[in-house]
This record gives C-alpha cells, structure tokens and sequence, in this order.
C-alpha cells in the first residue's frame, strides 16, 4: 500500500444529558452529608454496614431501607493507594499528581474508594494511615459529586482525609479492606 | 441434543413506570427474587447467567456492572452480558443450556429510560459517519418507516389507531403496563401529528423498567412445573443497517427468524410482538404470517410499556406466562433490535 | 454430546495508536477477510457472528455492531454483541463456541475491536469525570499490595515491561516496537500511578482481531492445521463487597480451575506450554501466574525472574507482546485466543514456541472481576 498522507479526524463532540433523582438511599446519604455526618444501612440478615447505603446488601441480596440506617464516625485508616500523574482527558481538570485512596471507616463494613488526602506530602501517604474527614465549612458544602452511577465523590463536603496522629493500623487490616 | 429440551418455568417482570426512584439493580434485585421465589431455587442452584442492558440508557461507561450485583455474584458465578435486549441475553442462555452440563440458567434484561432524552440517544445507535451526524431521531425514523408503508399501500392511519386503540384496552388488565385505557379509534385520529404520520399515541412511552426468567432444561423443567413453556425454536436474523438499503415495508430478517425457529404459520393462541411503534406491528405481522384474526399483544405490547432493555424479554414473558398458567399452549414472542426493525428475534413456545 | 470446536482461521489488524487509513469499518474488515482468508472461505461461509467491544461510550456510539452489520456480511445472520467489560474478547470467542458446540452453527466469526483514537477511552476509564483513577490507578493498590505480600523486588515489573516488548519485535501486528527497551528504561520512565511507571503501561491502540470458528467436520475442509478448543469457562465476582481480595481474585482461581479440569490439567505448570494472558500493567504476570495457580504463593515473581516467562524459557508467558505491546481494549481478549490458537497451529511465525501443542488464553475485565479462559490444543483430544 502507498503511503497515506497523515490524517486529521474530525471531532465530533457528542452531547447526551441526564438527569435523575437520586436513589432514596444516596440521597438520605447526601442529606447527612450536608450536615457533617456520614451515615449507611446495616444488612438486617448479615449485619454489615455499608456507607453509603446500597438500598440493598449486595453480599444477601436483601434490601434495605431507612429502617435501616445508621451512622457512622467520620474516622478511619488507609487500606490501599496510589499517586496518579493525570492524563489529559476531556474533562480533566486536574494537572498535578494527586493521592486516590481506600479509606476503611472504623463503623462501616466495606470501604470508601478514591477518596482524597490533606495534609500529608504525597511520599508520606501510607497504608495503615488513620485518618479522619477533614470538613468543609457547612455554607460551603455541596453534593454534586454524588451520583447513582456510583460517583461518591465526597470533595463537595470534606476537603480529604487528614492523619490523626494515631499510630498506624498494622498491614493485615488493611489488606483485608484493600477494595 | 433436542433444543427443545429446555423450557421457560419462571418470569417476574418490574411493572414498568415512567420515572423509577430506584435505579436498575435495585430494580433488578426483586424481580430476580421473585422469578427464583416462585420456583423455590435459590441463586446458588444456578448454572449460567446472562444479562442485557445498555450502558447509554444508565449514562456511564461499565454501568452494566452494577448490575451484577442483582445476581449476589459470591462465591464467584459463571454469567455473561450482551449489549442488548434481554431477549438475546436469554438466547445466550438458551445457547449455553443445551451444553448439557448445567441445568438451570437466569435471564436478566433491564433498563431506565427515564434519565436521558431518547431524541439524544438514540441517533448515536445509527452509523456514526453517514447517519449519526443527520441527527436522525428515533420517532423520525419511524415515522419514516410509517410513511413508507402508508405509500405501499399496505396500511391506513385507521389501521396504526387501531392498533393502539386495542392495545391500551388489552393492558387493561396488565398490572405490569404503564398505559392503559379505553380509546375510541376516531378519537385517536383527530388527535395532531407528532412526527407525520405518527402520532404522539403512535409511540412507545418512556419507561423504566426489569424483567427476569429462569430457564429450565428437560426433567428439572417438568420437576420444577407442572406446565414448563418449551422452546421450540428460537433464532435472530439482522438486516442491513442503512435504511436505504432495505425495504421498510417488511421486516425481511423477522421472517427469516420466524422461519429458523420453525414457525410455519400456523394458528398461534398469542403472538407478543415488539411492535414499538404502531405500523411496526403491521409490518410484523405480516412478515410473520401471524394468521388473521390471531391474538396480537394481549399484554398491551410496548406501545403501553417499554421498558428498553427488557421490553423483548418481556414479549418472552408475556407469550410464556400463558402456557404456564395454561391459557395457552402455542404461543409466539418476538424481540427487535436497533431502529426501524434492523435486528430481530423469534421464539416459538408450546405447552408440551 | 456436544460437537467439538475448533478455529480454522485467525486474523488481526496492524495495532497502531491511530490508524488514520481506515475507518471502524476499514479496521474490523482488515481482521476478518485475514480470518476468513486464513480459513478459506468467504464472506457467504459464516453462519452468525459474534462481536465485541469494550464500553461504548469509549467512541461515542451506541451498539456499533449494528451499523458494522453491513459491512461484515451480517445481512440474513444471526448477530451478538457480547459486552462484559475487559474480558469481551475472551467472551466473545466463548460465545462464538457455543454456537458451534451446540450444533447451532457450523462456522461462526467472531470479531473484536476497539478504535480508540476515535473516541476518549481515558475518559471512559475514568468514569467520565475529572481526576478519575483510570484502569492503572484502580489497580494500582492491588500490584503494590501483591508486591507486599510476596517480598518481590521492584525489577520485576520491569523485567516484564522489557520481556513483552522484547517479544513485540518479533510480532509484525503489535502496536509498540521499542527496539531499544531495556530495563533501564523502563525503571527511569515517569511514574504513572504509584508504583506503576509509564512503561510498565499498556499502550492505547486502534485494533481488532477475528477468528473463524467451525465443527469438527469443518476442520477437515481446511488445509491448515486447526487449534482445537479443548477447554472454556467464564466466571464472575462482584467487584466490591467487604473482605473482597483484588489481588488473588477467587473468580480467577476458579475460571482456571475449571478450564483445567475440562482439559483434564493436573500440573498446568507442566502441561500448558505457552500461555497469552491479559497483562496490561507489569504485575499482573506474576499475579495471573499466582492468580491461576501455575505457580504457588509469592512464587510468581520467581518465575519472571528466572527467565521461565521468556519466550524461550519454560513457560513461555505473552509470545506475541501481550497487552502492553498492543492494547485496542475490546479486542485484546480475543488477541489472546488468538495468539494461543496460532501457537498449536504452529503458525505463530516469528514468536512461535517451539512444540507448543497446548496453550492457554486469558482475558479479564472490570475491578478485576470477569474472567475468560480457554485451553487450545493441537489435537482433539
């Protein structure tokens, strides 16, 4: 085959809007959110928590409602991370490399995927980490981030997690709340 | 193996509502509970499962995965996902059954259409260089294939109000539909276009929507129901993509499919068709060769719930419900695929 | 009894980051008149089609295969489209052989694509918002966790990198060609997501592949050796759920076990003789090694290091350059099938493994949870 000159494709930018409520569960969740408290519901056949609410417990099948909410404390340690470099996307808004970690809350059963860090140099981030949500002022918190498509994307209300000092939870514990 | 071994023996469907509160697997949880309920199988006693459903309608890239979480996926389960209406998603079942080492299989399809625009969606499903760019709609497009069939000569407008006049009064008694009612035909013809020659009764509702089936095969179907729904033959035939390139007035690859799945037109107690516009059902029908006078969407049919996703696995349903309650013993259902009947699928169900 | 499978002809595109002379069309076209023209026949020959692909919305349109109909021959057949996320390729050739099995079919084409350059895959990956973590920063946590667990040394992900793109040279159709790869550069190339660097990374590709499957009497009307399908199975886990073990995933032990067991495999160490498996970051070898118990806990590092995964080595892992060398994400499962099929054929030209009469595939997908597995061998039984 002769060689083609180079092409240029064409961008065409596709566009699709959606709009929904919010699952009754997420927006129990969001609701608490606002008010500086992290709340999930407890499996009445198993008893794990999850946070946030699933409106079912994946692990029985069982569903679940705000019968079965509860809250739990905003505290717990790093159970997995990585430092990302970001790649250019559409929509990317980040240009720096950021911390995105497994946060498994002291209350609840399965773990808060990529969460944010403050107040810690990235080289410092480690697993075993206690950490406790840093907040946002209540005027300023807002919960756009969260999604029925599974975005629980918590930085509208907490700038991150920050250490608390504590010492470190010991490498076995977090390999099990790895995900 | 005989194909005609393996056998519908449980259906639960959503009933379908225009804007859910509840996302798609908290839609599907349920409706997999209660197909497994009615039979007393347990989600551990399956061998395969496989789902349809369309990242674009749940808006985000991997969203069928969720979904996963319907079927308690743990310990670790064999299961796979098509891109498509849970009518393939049964075909691909209906496949791995006859393998002959697994018994039972689950069939999920689901979707919500309420969170998105179908006018925005759905011109993305048309080739993306020469169609897609044209904005072509979905309801444009069928009203397309409508005008076409008015110009054959093959239909009236009398014939497309008719079709939905007695559609919404069969949904009457559907607790699953979402419209319903007694409509007089004249009433309907008066009504303005929405897209000529289409009206705006002329189209499907927007829906959201599950529905689920265990599929069964030889002695475990007849242990687990007194009156199993038999596969007797089921196939899928896809006609070209451009509109231009085929007739709209006939569904060529429905025939084809009809005829794979050794249906030879004879007297039917029930035909569910998806006929997701009101002159596809013309076209259907006769590209079938559905008898006169036989029973055509006794469930309403989309026109009254269309539940994308799901609204061919619900035809499955409808058409099996009938032989398992024994109301019917040869029943046909039919699934569509893609715009303007593009891809299309046939099951031919008998009572034994 | 179910009919006995096999592929009698395999074809794949030249993977290139942007391949700007073909559109979709051009570029699944390309791979299946080479799989066609590898099985000799034709177009009229196939009986249905099975496609696959990763996510749509990584290019923008909804359910491709019905507009791809056209100009696959798809007209009057039956056509899936299988979607099950990473491990699509994987599926889509399983789906394909039970057409064939059942006695449904008797030749069935299987294609898989991705055209990357013409959509935002990196977008797709990451969920479609900003500082998304992607596949590398998901997985991320899970190679550093596997590191943990068994004291491996950090050359070890870059002995990989430089081993499959070693392999890539010699595999026409791969995408990368880093004629100058060394570890060196590897360990010296930036960090991606912690620990993982960029040449430990997958490339982004345009690609497809397709594969002709037929019955055991569609194997005797072609001329060339068939890879017969000994062995499939697919499994599946949630992806999250509390106590849930990423890195040792229970649906890959047991997708392997399974196709072990149908291959009647008691030592797959011993009796696979070259494996393709899904590696798109550097330590899933010996994770995948470990994950499919070819080799025991912490021993699948050992394997990397002592050279047993090179071409020439023992078990040879990843001929043809793997998914780091070529990554058009929909097709690289079935990639996989493919190169274990070409490798029993004996056709796998350059990188073929001398005497490899049994191979195995694997893809997976999503938070590491779909797997699909195949067994290819050069004879029947």
């Amino acid at each position: 085959m002769s060689p083609e000159p180079d092409r240029e494709p064409m961008s065409d930018l596709v566009s699709l809007t959606y709009v929904e409520e919010l699952t009754p569960n997420l927006e129990r969740f969001a609701d608490a959110l606002l008010t500086g408290h992290l709340v999930g519901e407890q499996c009445p056949t198993c008893s794990r928590i999850y946070v946030p609410g699933k409106g079912y417990c994946p692990m029985d099948v069982t569903l679940t409602s705000e019968a079965d909410e509860v809250e739990v404390k905003d505290t717990g340690f790093i159970s997995g991370y990585t430092i990302i470099t970001p790649v250019q996307y559409y929509g990317q808004k980040e240009t720096e490399p950021f911390v995105l970690a497994s946060i498994a809350l002291d209350g609840a059963d399965n773990t808060l995927v990529q969460q944010s860090i403050v107040g810690v140099p990235h080289d410092a981030v480690h697993n075993g980490l206690r950490v406790q949500a840093r907040w946002r002022p209540q005027h300023e918190r807002n919960v756009e981030g969260i999604s029925n498509r599974g975005g629980t994307g918590l930085d509208g209300v907490i700038f991150g997690f920050q250490p608390t000092g504590e010492p470190d939870e010991p490498a076995a514990k977090c390999r099990e709340r790895l995900f | 193996m005989a194909a005609s071994d393996i056998a519908i023996v449980a259906t639960a469907q959503f009933p379908s509502v225009r804007r859910s509160i509840y996302s798609e697997v908290q839609l599907l949880i349920p409706t997999v509970s209660a197909a497994l309920e009615a039979i007393g199988v347990d989600r551990s006693a399956i061998g395969f499962t496989c789902a349809g459903s369309c990242d674009y309608l749940t808006g985000g890239p991997f969203a069928f995965v969720t979904n996963l979480e319907a079927t308690r996926a743990w310990p670790p389960i064999a299961e796979s996902h098509v891109e498509m209406d849970g009518a393939w998603a049964l075909y691909e079942a209906w496949v791995r059954l006859q393998h002959g080492d697994i018994d039972l299989a689950l069939v999920m399809g689901s979707g919500k259409s309420s969170p998105s625009r179908p006018a925005e969606v759905w011109p993305q499903q048309l080739d993306p260089y020469y169609l897609a760019p044209l904005g072509l709609d979905p309801v444009s497009y069928a009203g397309l294939q409508a005008r076409a069939l008015l110009e054959s000569g093959k239909a009236t407008e009398r014939d497309f109000a008719e079709v939905v006049a007695r559609s919404r009064r069969s949904a009457q008694g559907n607790l699953n539909a979402q419209v319903r009612g007694d409509v007089d035909v004249d009433a309907l013809l008066a009504e303005p276009y929405y897209a000529s020659p289409l009206r705006k009764h002329d189209l499907p509702p927007i829906s959201d929507g599950a529905a689920a089936v265990v599929l069964a095969r030889g002695d475990r179907a007849r242990d687990l129901v007194e009156r199993p729904a038999w596969i007797r033959g089921l196939d899928h035939r896809i006609d070209p993509h451009q509109p231009g390139m085929r007739d709209l007035t006939t569904s060529a690859s429905t025939t084809l499919a009809a005829r794979k799945a050794g249906y030879d037109g004879g007297p039917l107690d029930a035909a569910e068709i998806s006929a997701i516009f009101s002159p596809q059902e013309l076209i259907l029908a006769e590209s079938l060769g559905l008898p006169d006078g036989t029973v055509i969407n006794p469930s309403g049919g989309p026109l009254c719930a269309n539940p994308i996703m799901s609204t061919g696995l619900v035809r499955i349903i409808e058409a099996a419900d009938r032989i398992m309650s024994g109301d019917a013993s040869r029943t046909l259902a039919h699934a569509t695929n893609g715009q303007g009947l593009q891809h299309n699928l046939v099951c031919l169900l008998e009572g034994a | 009894m179910p009919q006995r499978c096999a592929v009698i002809g395999v074809g794949q595109t030249q993977h290139k980051k942007i391949r700007s002379d073909v559109s979709i069309v051009g570029l699944v076209r390309e791979a299946a008149q080479r799989a066609l023209d590898d099985a000799e026949c034709t177009w009229s020959d196939i009986d249905a089609l099975v496609i696959g692909k990763a996510p749509d919305a990584f290019e923008g349109i909804v359910q491709p295969e019905l507009f791809l109909a056209d100009a696959l021959g798809a007209a009057g057949k039956p056509m899936l489209r299988v979607h099950t996320a990473g491990s699509v390729g994987g599926s889509t050739f399983i789906v394909a052989s039970h057409l064939i099995e059942s006695g449904i079919h008797e030749r069935v084409l299987a294609v898989a694509w991705e055209k990357q350059s013409e959509g935002n895959a990196q977008w797709g990956l990451s969920g479609g918002r900003s500082g998304g973590s992607g596949a590398g920063g998901t997985f991320a946590p899970w190679m550093r966790a596997y590191i943990e667990d068994s004291g491996a040394p950090e050359h070890i992900g870059w002995m990989v990198a430089t081993k499959d793109r070693l392999n890539a040279l010699k595999n026409p159709y791969a995408h990368l060609k880093l004629a100058d790869i060394s570890i060196e550069k590897v360990k010296d190339s930036p960090l991606l997501w912690d620990p993982i660097r960029f040449l430990e990374s997958c490339p982004s590709s345009d690609g497809a592949g397709a594969a002709v499957l037929t019955n055991e009497a569609g194997t005797r009307k072609s001329s060339k050796p068939p890879a017969w399908v000994t062995a499939t199975a697919v499994r599946s886990e949630l992806g999250v759920f509390p106590g849930r073990d990423p890195v040792r995933v229970q649906a890959g032990v047991d997708c392997a076990h399974d196709v072990y067991r149908q291959a009647g495999i008691a030592n797959p160490r011993d009796e696979i003789d070259v494996a393709e498996l899904y590696v798109p970051f550097s330590w899933y070898e010996p994770m995948w090694l470990e994950g499919h118990d070819i080799a025991g806990p912490g021993e699948g590092w050992r394997m990397v290091e002592s050279g047993t995964t090179a071409i020439g080595g023992a078990f040879p892992v990843n001929p043809s350059g793997g998914v780091l060398s070529s990554n058009p994400i929909g097709a690289s499962g079935l990639l996989r099938f493919i190169e274990a099929a070409q490798q029993v054929r004996g056709q796998a030209g350059d990188h073929q493994v001398d005497g490899a009469r049994t191979a195995l595939a694997q893809a997976y997908g999503g938070a590491a949870q779909y797997f699909a597995m195949g067994i290819f061998r050069d004879r029947k039984d």
